[in-house]
């Protein structure tokens, strides 16, 4: 029988400790195990040997840390020879009819984009280079294991799942806390991996069988697949930083015997367990009852660290990320100002929001690019699981495939050809998919159409193995004002998902109130009702009170906010922000001045009624900045107070604009800002675009680790006359000099000054830069020099 | 962990004696020191090996440095520490998010970032110190990699001995460490107390920012 016909039917086993071994044997700090299979041939065979001999039904070959990042020179020999070798073993312990063996894959030892600087791709491709040579000589199964990072594990699936069809067994490393280094959680390493349709799902390192208990009943509560749990021999100990375990054999099986009344399939050991451990382990499970896994309904959407359910109380769905009537927002999508968009969601985030609805369609822009950046950016800023809200199916297959987590995906409808697209993407990368029940002849007037639709769109789903519970049935809401009886052909769908599919359900709220006047009366109010007809995902702007009036007094009243916890700590505190208002009195000088933020907006607002903007930014604003500028540059002021002005001032200035919309705002020059290439920290650099754009800069900012030529096209594109350059280390500012060089090259009228932690006027001379400014304010004053003086030449 | 000094953090900010603090920026560190607080997540890792001195060259299980610095740092020790921490990678998400809604927080995080990741390091100084008195033996200040005239490929070597990827901390192509927020050292191990400058004043870096006077 092979093994995927036996998992999850009756105890299997795996087996034990490795590198542990080998180090009693002499392995050395830094030396790397896969060497071995080389130069100690016997000595792995060996282990593979003791493991099947004692009882192991899976062995890994001793492939861990193969990786061509490690091993760039002989990878295809560590290898295979390392599966050649536990072949053998199985052959010499008699194992060749019920023994397994794993191509065992480890973590690649880089972190991955955006936190780290591996691109997902490539390390999708470093996997897959192992696996191929594998596959050469034939290998039973695949296992990724001690996975610190969820992200890392998608890519070895995506990697195995696409190169062969073996089954794939993931275990992931908890700290004493439950968590993964990346911040994920039991439950969303569950749902991860099993929309990834892995075939066992477990945990193995790091911690001792007794500290692994709560992280195992959590993923059990969380998951329908097989569970594998490969604990260490108890916490390391260690002697000079060298670990070693004390946990003796009984004591581990004793454990393992606790483990084994769960509803657990596989068990094995990790570091410090040895083919005696594994005996043990089973001689113990000759006498215990197996528990195979029972099937769960669960709706979780992911990210990277947080898991949101659907189903228990109602989600929040933010709505702002979205071009559709938002004028700044699509003059952000053009000007590519990712900032914009990000503080959008953060806004959201703040106001509470649960999930963020991510839509960045326009005609003039390429939607896949966009969205995948923007995608990718947000999951660098929030631990919001994110709703990939796009029509486009490359966008959508490219989006999911680079997200990390388990997105919520939006959406799929009740058309053949729809369908026949959406579900393959669903069905490869695991997704909660909105289903909006509309087919070929339109939008159905009435709740039994609708429903017969969700139905069809279930079946269909199922044939691609995509469970029910990873549908969410839109109510789809109708302009109210257009047919006065839509709003209760919704409800009635509500009610009907809920009680006849016993399925999710979702709204986008605000289309009821097109076209009627104070449209957030009732808005708030069909949310309310949608809520209390069983409505499990609104989509709506959190920023509105209203909405959230709605939405926390509801949670309130239907015994689902414990304790009024929430209700009281969104509350609780308003009497107090009313009391505070008096300090809006401050002028907008002295707003600035002591860093401000919300006093210089309303002081703005005030001053606005008596004087224009222009002169409101000359008499106070300017004057207020030129102040705290000074005072940093004599030492008397240090820098988070220079910093809380100027986002003061940003405050104000955004006031203004917001006043003299329509009047063409004239800029003092533009200049592009950069952190070099392979600089991946840039806040000076930030700091100096705060203070450019509040002296009335335009700034076109490039991000970090930018390559030289991304510096020089820009400059060339825009015709820029001043580039600001950010090296943070010694070994990046080769790659400032090389930018200057390729500018001088082929924009020669183009100024550069630089900055950051190692820059010194000595090495600014050196490579070669035009001048070099110790701080944001000498930025400034340096692009004054360059503009003030142009203008007059001009 | 070590109770975080906020003088510190003011330091990295650039904060001077005669310096007035006005009251919002106070709040506003406080504030931020709490914050990080909640997504700190800790972690060390470190090794204790033999060590050579020939000359300038120091050599420590496979590797061999060519330093003067170090070299000067070591002077007398048999053996060495090698050790790396961090506080974990929930700072660098924090610090990422302030930058597109505060530049002012996201500054006050970097210095309480680095004061925490400072914290961490003393505290593993001190348990190794003590460690080291129960077998009468002292330690030399910490000595870290790019240091005086000491290459940061030494940073390859330590992710290879200590395996630092284990507890979080990876390095870039360019060598940076992810976490920012990690710091890794050696601190070699004598059996003769010694009086040794450590801290800034073992440093040549004069024109330092952060030096203290």
């Amino acid at each position: 029988m092979s093994f995927k016909e036996r998992l999850g039917k009756e105890w299997l086993f795996w087996d034990g400790g490795f590198g542990s071994i080998l180090q009693e044997w002499g392995l050395k700090a830094g030396e790397k195990p896969e060497y071995w299979n080389l130069q100690h041939p016997e000595k792995i065979l060996r282990i593979n040997r003791e493991y099947f001999e004692a009882g192991s039904d899976v062995v890994n070959a001793n492939t861990f840390g193969a990786n061509a990042l490690r091993f760039p020179d002989n990878l295809k020999e560590i290898v295979q020879s390392a599966v050649r070798l536990a072949k053998k073993a199985r052959k010499e312990a008699h194992r060749e009819e019920d023994g397994y063996i794993a191509l065992d894959l480890g973590p690649t030892g880089k972190l991955l984009e955006p936190l780290g600087d591996l691109p997902f791709e490539k390390a999708v491709n470093l996997y897959k280079e192992v696996i191929g040579y594998a596959l050469e000589i034939g290998v039973d199964l695949i296992l990724i294991e001690t996975m610190t990072d969820a992200y890392e594990a998608k890519a070895a699936v995506l990697a195995a799942k696409e190169s062969c069809d073996l089954p794939v067994c993931v275990t992931v490393t908890f700290d004493e806390k439950g968590k993964l280094l990346t911040g994920g959680t039991p439950e969303s390493v569950v749902a991860l991996l099993e929309g990834l349709k892995v075939d066992a799902i477990g945990v193995n390192c790091s911690l001792g069988p007794k500290q692994m208990i709560p992280f195992i009943k959590r993923m059990i509560n969380s998951s329908s697949l097989p569970i594998i749990v490969n604990p260490n021999a108890g916490l390391p100990k260690s002697k000079d930083g060298h670990n070693y375990y004390d946990m003796t054999s009984e004591e581990f099986v004793g454990y393992m015997s606790e483990i084994a009344d769960l509803e657990v399939a596989v068990l094995g050991g990790c570091c410090g367990t040895t083919p005696e451990y594994i005996k043990g382990l089973v001689d113990m499970c000759k006498t215990k009852p197996f528990h195979p896994p029972v099937k769960k309904h669960h709706s979780v959407v992911t990210s990277f660290s947080q898991s949101v359910e659907i189903g228990k109380k109602p989600v929040i769905i933010g709505e702002r990320i979205n071009p559709t009537g938002k004028k700044k927002f699509k003059e952000a999508l053009k000007n590519h100002d990712i900032n914009y968009i990000l503080s959008q969601g953060l806004q959201q985030e703040d106001a509470g929001a649960h999930i963020l609805d991510v839509n960045v369609g326009l005609p003039e822009i390429n939607e896949a690019d966009t969205l995948v950046e923007v995608m990718s950016q947000l999951q660098s800023v929030t631990a919001l699981p994110l709703q990939i809200d796009t029509g486009d199916f490359e966008a959508m297959e490219r989006s999911l495939r680079l997200y990390n987590g388990k997105a919520m995906l939006n959406s799929v409808n009740g058309k053949q050809e729809i369908m026949d697209h959406v579900f393959p993407i669903v069905a490869k990368y695991g997704a909660v998919v909105v289903a909006l029940p509309l087919d070929e002849s339109g939008i159905p007037e009435i709740s039994e159409k609708r429903i017969e639709i969700a139905k069809k769109i279930y079946k269909e789903a199922e044939k691609y193995g995509i469970s029910k519970d990873d549908i969410v049935i839109d109510g789809l809401a109708m302009t109210v004002s257009s047919d006065s009886s839509s709003a209760l052909v919704t409800l009635e769908t509500l009610r009907r998902i809920r009680d006849e599919l016993q399925g999710h359900s979702i709204l986008g709220v605000s289309n009821i109130s097109f076209g009627l006047p104070q449209r957030k009366i009732i808005n708030s109010h069909f949310l309310t009702m949608a809520m209390h007809d069983g409505l499990s995902c609104a989509i709506i702007n959190p920023n509105a009170q209203d909405m959230m009036n709605s939405y926390r007094a509801y949670n309130a009243l239907t015994n689902q906010d414990e304790n009024f916890n929430e209700y009281i700590s969104a509350y609780a505190d308003v009497k107090t922000e009313t009391v505070k208002k008096a300090v809006s009195e401050m002028s907008l000088f002295d707003s600035v001045k002591r860093g401000l933020e919300k006093n210089a907006a309303a002081a703005t607002k005030e001053g606005l009624k008596e004087r224009d903007g222009l002169t409101l930014i000359n008499e106070e604003l300017i004057p207020a900045l030129d102040e705290v500028g000074k005072g940093f540059e004599n030492g008397s002021i240090f820098l988070p107070q220079l910093l809380m002005s100027a986002e003061a001032a940003k405050a104000a200035f955004a006031v203004i604009k917001e006043s003299m919309k329509g009047v063409e705002t004239e800029s003092k020059g533009k200049i592009i800002l950069a952190t070099v290439k392979g600089d991946v920290h840039d806040i000076g650099k930030n700091i100096v675009k705060v203070m450019l754009e509040n002296y009335g800069y335009d700034i076109i900012d490039l991000g970090k680790d930018v390559a030289p030529e991304v510096i020089v096209d820009t400059a060339i594109k825009n015709d820029v006359r001043l580039v600001g350059l950010s090296a943070l280390m010694t070994t990046t500012v080769v790659n400032m000099e090389e930018t200057i060089r390729q500018l001088r090259e082929k924009k020669p009228d183009t100024l550069v000054c630089v900055g950051g932690a190692v820059m010194t006027q000595d090495y600014a001379d050196q490579i070669g830069a035009d001048a070099y400014c110790k701080d944001a304010m000498e930025t400034v004053h340096y692009a004054d020099s360059v503009f003030i003086k142009n203008e007059g030449e001009k | 962990m070590k109770p975080i000094r906020k003088s510190e953090i003011l330091r990295y900010l650039g904060y001077r004696k005669d310096m007035e603090i006005n009251e919002h920026t106070d709040e506003l560190i406080d504030q931020c020191i709490d914050e990080l607080k909640k997504v700190i997540n800790p972690q060390f890792v470190y090794k204790r090996f033999p060590v050579k001195r020939v000359d300038d060259t120091i050599l420590i299980e496979g590797m061999s440095i060519n330093s003067k610095a170090l070299s000067k740092n070591l002077e007398g020790c048999n053996e060495v520490y090698l050790f790396a921490a961090t506080v974990g990678i929930g700072v660098d998400q924090m610090i990422r998010r302030v930058e597109i809604t505060n530049m002012a927080k996201a500054a006050i995080y970097q210095a309480t970032g680095a004061e925490m990741v400072e914290c961490v390091c003393d505290d593993l100084n001190d348990k190794l110190k003590e460690q080291a008195k129960e077998e009468h033996l002292y330690l030399k200040p910490r000595f870290s990699p790019g240091y005086g005239d000491t290459s940061l490929e030494l940073q390859k070597d330590f992710e290879r001995l200590l395996k630092m990827s284990e507890i979080g901390i990876h390095l870039t192509e360019s060598l940076l460490m992810v976490p920012s927020k990690s710091v890794t050292a050696f601190i070699g191990i004598t059996d003769y107390p010694q009086k040794s400058v450590s801290g800034c004043k073992a440093c040549d870096k004069l024109d330092c920012p952060s030096r203290k006077e």
